[in-house]
């Protein structure tokens, strides 16, 4: 059904217009795990808008530098990176060649995630593997890379992570992802106590939908048009104004903010009724365990 | 720095934050006192920490009026004025960490927490958005977030509760 005409909708800012100077990130290099396309790249522009330099690093090597493409044509200078954020010893060089290229990196983005509807019974070991150590093993790799880096500079920075909407309520139908997913944002307020005396910030953004060419889900003939009225902002959200919030809570504007996870998601999370459809479990969806892939 | 977030709004700030208000006007709201406003700001002031034994009821009432009913129902006023105007708006309520203080504290801002949630919901497709910081911060990323919050750029940020210092 779509949202009834006479529904007001909150609509963000157009991407020409971010939120910050074009300098807020002047002398600054950020490194962006999977920046190379998605919500990543949304994270890497949004960096680029502020005037970092960008470090993308990515899996495939092709399109980390298929994003670094369009970061370059924003006027940043960039990097793209091959890296599995999973081995210490790949970020490690990740970061060598990073900071060769960029100078030191002052600003993290954790972003490289791996995410697919599956029932639990499903879920191969490898699978489950992939999901949960992409995000909770990678944040904590290139989080504690970055951190070491910069207390021997004797220097602070900033870390973001991508976390998801359904942190706090499970999400039936994606075990591995809801695991794993609630394991960066309670490691954000953690790493952000351990690391607060050396003036480094850790702060993550619950993610709502924000579709993208990459999305698993909303992959569907009809497109992304009709998912709009299950949002109870009437929309899905704009990967730009993800991008800005995670690359607002690393600027001096959010100087005091750190350990704090945002939810950004039109309140997809929250809507609930006392009487509600039918449950169905995930098993026995028409369309899947999400019930619309 | 962010200069333009709220160009041409009206802001009614209920409660005291100069940070708030400096951070308002640099992003270029109108800070309203009675008429039409876009965007309604309650701030609490934290009530003493004293333990729950030695609380008065008209203690206790103080500020469960101050921390949550006066939120909602200023917000519920606010909601309606958006509505009549045919106009989205945006709802902040700024206060004290929950376990901050004493129980006082703790049961207005769990309380208001969970309003924000349903709030956001409700209002929703009113184009009205409604979060909270709950925090001991007061100085200017107070100021900042609090501004992004109720502009455009946090269109897709309602029903949020977050903090801002690590103790919050």
């Amino acid at each position: 059904m779509p949202v009834p005409a006479h529904h007001i909708i909150a609509t963000p800012p157009p991407f020409e217009a971010p939120p910050y100077p074009a300098d807020i990130f002047a002398g600054q290099a950020v490194l962006v795990t999977g920046g190379g396309s998605g919500m990543g790249l949304a994270m890497a522009k949004a960096f680029a808008q502020g005037g970092a330099r960008v470090a993308v690093a990515g899996r495939s090597i092709e399109r980390a530098r298929e994003g670094a493409a369009r970061i370059a044509a924003l006027g940043a200078a960039v990097h793209a990176i091959s890296c599995d954020v999973r081995l210490p010893e790949a970020v490690a060089s990740a970061f060598d060649e990073a900071e060769e290229a960029l100078g030191p990196i002052s600003l993290l983005a954790n972003n490289a995630g791996a995410n697919f509807p599956v029932l639990a019974e499903n879920i191969s070991v490898n699978a489950w593997a992939a999901v949960t150590r992409i995000a909770i093993d990678g944040t904590f790799l290139c989080s504690a890379e970055f951190a070491r880096r910069r207390i021997a500079r004797g220097e602070g920075g900033a870390i973001v992570n991508n976390s998801a909407q359904y942190i706090w309520t499970g999400f039936p139908g994606d075990a591995h992802s809801a695991a794993a997913k609630t394991a960066q944002a309670t490691m954000t307020r953690r790493l952000a106590a351990d690391w607060a005396p050396h003036g480094i910030r850790v702060n993550a953004v619950a993610a709502g939908f924000f579709p993208h060419a990459d999305s698993v889900s909303g992959r569907r003939d009809e497109g992304i048009e009709p998912l709009q009225n299950m949002i109870p902002a009437g929309r899905t959200g704009s990967i730009w104004e993800f991008g800005w919030l995670s690359a607002m809570t690393c600027t001096p504007l959010f100087g005091g903010l750190t350990g704090q996870v945002i939810v950004q998601d039109g309140g997809e999370s929250l809507r609930r009724s006392l009487i509600m459809p039918d449950f169905v479990a995930p098993r026995e969806r028409a369309e899947g365990p999400w019930g619309w892939q | 720095m962010s200069g333009g977030w709220l160009n041409g709004r009206r802001a009614r700030i209920e409660g005291d934050s100069p940070a708030i208000r400096a951070a308002f006007e640099a992003a270029g709201a109108v800070l309203a006192g009675e008429g039409e406003h876009d965007i309604w700001v309650h701030v609490a002031p934290p009530p003493a920490i004293r333990p729950a034994h030695e609380l008065t009821h008209g203690e206790w009432r103080a500020s469960l009026d101050a921390g949550l009913d006066r939120r909602f129902l200023g917000a519920r006023d606010f909601a309606e004025q958006c509505r009549a105007r045919g106009r989205g708006g945006a709802v902040l309520f700024v206060g004290a960490p929950e376990q901050a203080l004493g129980a006082d504290q703790a049961a207005a801002a769990g309380a208001l927490g969970n309003l924000t949630k349903t709030l956001g919901v409700e209002w929703a497709r009113d184009g009205i958005r409604v979060n909270s910081i709950l925090t001991h911060e007061t100085g200017e990323t107070l100021g900042h977030l609090a501004a992004y919050l109720v502009s455009d750029y946090a269109a897709y940020v309602t029903g949020a509760v977050m903090g801002i210092t690590l103790d919050d």
